[in-house]
């Protein structure tokens, strides 16, 4: 009711506003990426590290910042325009076609070479990442560019994805991705099925998110409660709805996980 | 309000200003009124409305259980309670009834003597609105899920016909024939629409997860087909490249100026194109439940400043605003799913049916005289308190 009013409210007060808002204009642009680069650091501290021995760079979620945004189609200009920068990497995790993992750039690159560290294939990597770094923002990269533009050798390629920072899409392409991400693609699907389930079975299948924070997790869920709270807000496999109490998560029918 | 009534009576501001305004203030104020209602004929869901252009004072609507009914909008009695009467049924007792569902409904353009309808039963037939015959009827070798008149062609009088047939049939109403192919699609065809701006510019949605755009005078197959990673190859896995949705695409509607183009699939997302290049806005609306085995049919506004769109949802009505994504509000009324909305652009005022059987008028909140009393209050200082100290006390709230 309050926000259909304030909507009312500012198709009307257009004139009252317009000298103040052209004050404003100019300066929200640079506050909204400094905004999205602060709520990315915050998501990332939640990130458990520990459980992989330090191996993995902390890893975000693209809809977990939808959680903390409303307005959607502003937070994937911002991040769009930070992967421009270079300051920050897209991956496609194979479970689901949405889902986008991101990554600070200087951190991946930090912990790939520390992974690499000793082995034969550290040089194919450096000269990789290298490349990829300041200038591509791409998720995936085919035979051609791999050889024409990036200038890399067939063994190369092998090498690279013996590494884990290429996996195999489909004949001549590669996804860019994390080495060693798949312990945490599988524990993150295991605890975001054991979050949902703990709220689908609650009473009406709804349950006060300070509630569900407190609740002893299971072993299956190994990242912090809020991290995938974040990921199922965001992702929309439950509804959030705003009550006297505080914030109540319903489960969503429909749903296949 | 005043103010802008001021600045138009004084020429500060163009006319088209103060119109914008208030129709956006009336669509944000939509509201289920127990004032007015439609008649209850169908029994069964009713799958497709249509409010015709010259007037805005008729509308058909087509039910699954074959039946098609003609209502007036219109209030002309002097009271303020107003069920909205029809005027002419072709129910189960015609002749010429359809078989099956009615699938699709629309108006002629042009003026409320014919209208035309395809159903379930693989015909569709235009009616004679006078007689409640069909004056023609074309027959198809699938189920016919949608057609499309174009509302603006003056040189062709063609209806594009979408069926469970890969290829899109063009129909001319003028001779009869119906030879005209468009080729291109893999799939079923599940929703068609003509541009509104120009009248040979033809969208097409199919279950191939594909888009395409065609312009009818060329000869070879469509102008381009919509692509959701903008044509950056690397996103999408290699199976959805090219694709406008990761699922079926079963809705498409032009905005009311034709630039902009939006498509939803049962992916659950919703996508806005520029529709001259076929680029995607990247317009992020979060997730649209959409589980739709047919088309969907969903509206636009038009004639306010920021746009809305109107999207069933479940078993309500989901508003978006067109280009900044956010969800505006959930009209919720209905007892079972929504299958169709229609915006009638003169009152603004929204018309759902669904799978109740039930046609729900959404009408926008009359004006509350009180908010005014508070302005003028406020301007003057607040001086005079608009109720006595003595009642007032600490716990009611004049917030509704």
């Amino acid at each position: 009711m309050s926000r259909k009013r304030a909507l009312i409210a500012d198709t009307f007060c257009l004139k009252r506003r317009r000298s103040a808002a052209d004050a404003v204009a100019g300066d929200s642009h640079a506050e909204g990426a400094a905004d999205i680069r602060s709520s990315l650091q915050n998501l990332m501290t939640l990130f458990s590290r520990k459980l992989f021995n330090d191996s993995l760079p902390p890893v975000v979620l693209k809809h977990q910042l939808y959680s903390l945004h409303s307005d959607r189609t502003s937070v994937d200009k911002q991040l769009n325009e930070l992967r421009a920068s270079g300051e920050l990497l897209m991956f496609q995790l194979g479970f689901d076609s949405e889902a986008f993992a991101l990554v600070f750039a200087e951190d991946y690159r930090a912990k790939v070479l520390q992974g690499e560290a000793g082995r034969e294939t550290l040089e194919t990597v450096e000269k990789f990442l290298d490349k990829l770094i300041p200038g591509c923002s791409d998720l995936s990269f085919n035979k051609e560019k791999m050889l024409k533009e990036f200038l890399f050798t067939d063994s190369e390629i092998t090498q690279l994805v013996k590494s884990g920072v290429l996996t195999v899409r489909d004949a001549g392409s590669w996804w860019l991705s994390i080495p060693n991400s798949g312990k945490f693609i599988k524990y993150f699907i295991k605890g975001r099925k054991a979050v949902l389930g703990m709220v689908k079975k609650s009473k009406y299948s709804e349950i006060l998110k300070t509630e569900l924070e407190g609740r002893r997790t299971t072993s299956h869920v190994k990242f912090q409660m809020k991290y995938h709270i974040h990921d199922i807000v965001g992702a929309e496999l439950v509804e959030c709805i705003q009550t006297t109490s505080g914030t109540v998560l319903r489960y969503v029918d429909g749903n296949i996980n | 309000m005043l103010s802008f009534l001021y600045a138009r009576q004084s020429g500060l501001d163009d006319p088209v200003r103060l119109r914008r305004a208030e129709s956006t203030r009336r669509v944000l104020s939509l509201e289920l009124n127990h004032n007015r209602d439609v008649a209850r004929v169908h029994g069964n869901g009713i799958n497709t409305l249509d409010i015709e252009v010259i007037d805005g004072r008729y509308m058909l609507s087509g039910g699954s259980d074959g039946v098609i009914v003609i209502y007036d909008l219109e209030n002309n009695s002097k009271k303020l309670q107003y069920s909205c009467k029809t005027i002419c049924t072709v129910g189960r007792s015609s002749r010429h009834v359809h078989k099956f569902s009615v699938e699709t409904v629309q108006w002629y353009p042009h003026d409320t003597g014919m209208f035309v309808s395809s159903s379930f039963d693989k015909t569709m037939k235009v009616w004679d609105t006078e007689t409640l015959k069909p004056a023609e009827e074309f027959q198809f070798d699938g189920n016919v899920y949608c057609h499309h008149m174009s509302p603006v062609a003056r040189k062709h009088s063609l209806i594009a016909v979408g069926t469970k047939d890969p290829k899109v049939q063009l129909c001319d109403l003028k001779s009869g024939s119906r030879i005209h192919i468009l080729q291109g699609h893999r799939g079923e065809i599940l929703s068609v629409r003509w541009s509104p701006r120009y009248e040979h510019i033809l969208a097409t949605a199919s279950t191939d997860s594909r888009v395409r755009v065609w312009d009818v005078r060329r000869a070879s197959g469509s102008l381009f087909t919509l692509d959701q990673q903008n044509g950056d190859k690397s996103k999408a896995s290699s199976e959805a490249v090219n694709t406008a949705h990761n699922g079926r695409a079963n809705g498409l509607c032009f905005t009311a100026d034709g630039l902009h183009l939006l498509t939803t699939g049962t992916d659950d997302r919703m996508r806005l194109w520029n529709s001259a290049t076929g680029e995607n806005t990247l317009v992020n609306y979060g997730k649209v439940v959409n589980e739709s085995r047919k088309g969907l049919k969903f509206t636009v506004s038009r004639g306010c400043s920021p746009e809305f769109v109107f999207v069933p949802c479940g078993t309500s009505v989901a508003v978006y605003g067109l280009h900044s994504g956010e969800l505006i509000t959930m009209l919720r009324g209905h007892y079972n799913n929504v299958d169709c909305c229609e915006f009638h652009p003169d009152y603004q005022e929204v018309y759902s049916g669904g799978k109740d059987c039930n046609i729900l008028a959404w009408v926008p909140v009359l004006r509350q005289p009180d908010i005014e009393d508070e302005e003028n209050n406020s301007k003057r200082g607040g001086t005079q308190a608009a109720v006595n100290p003595a009642f007032e006390d600490a716990w009611s709230s004049d917030e509704g």
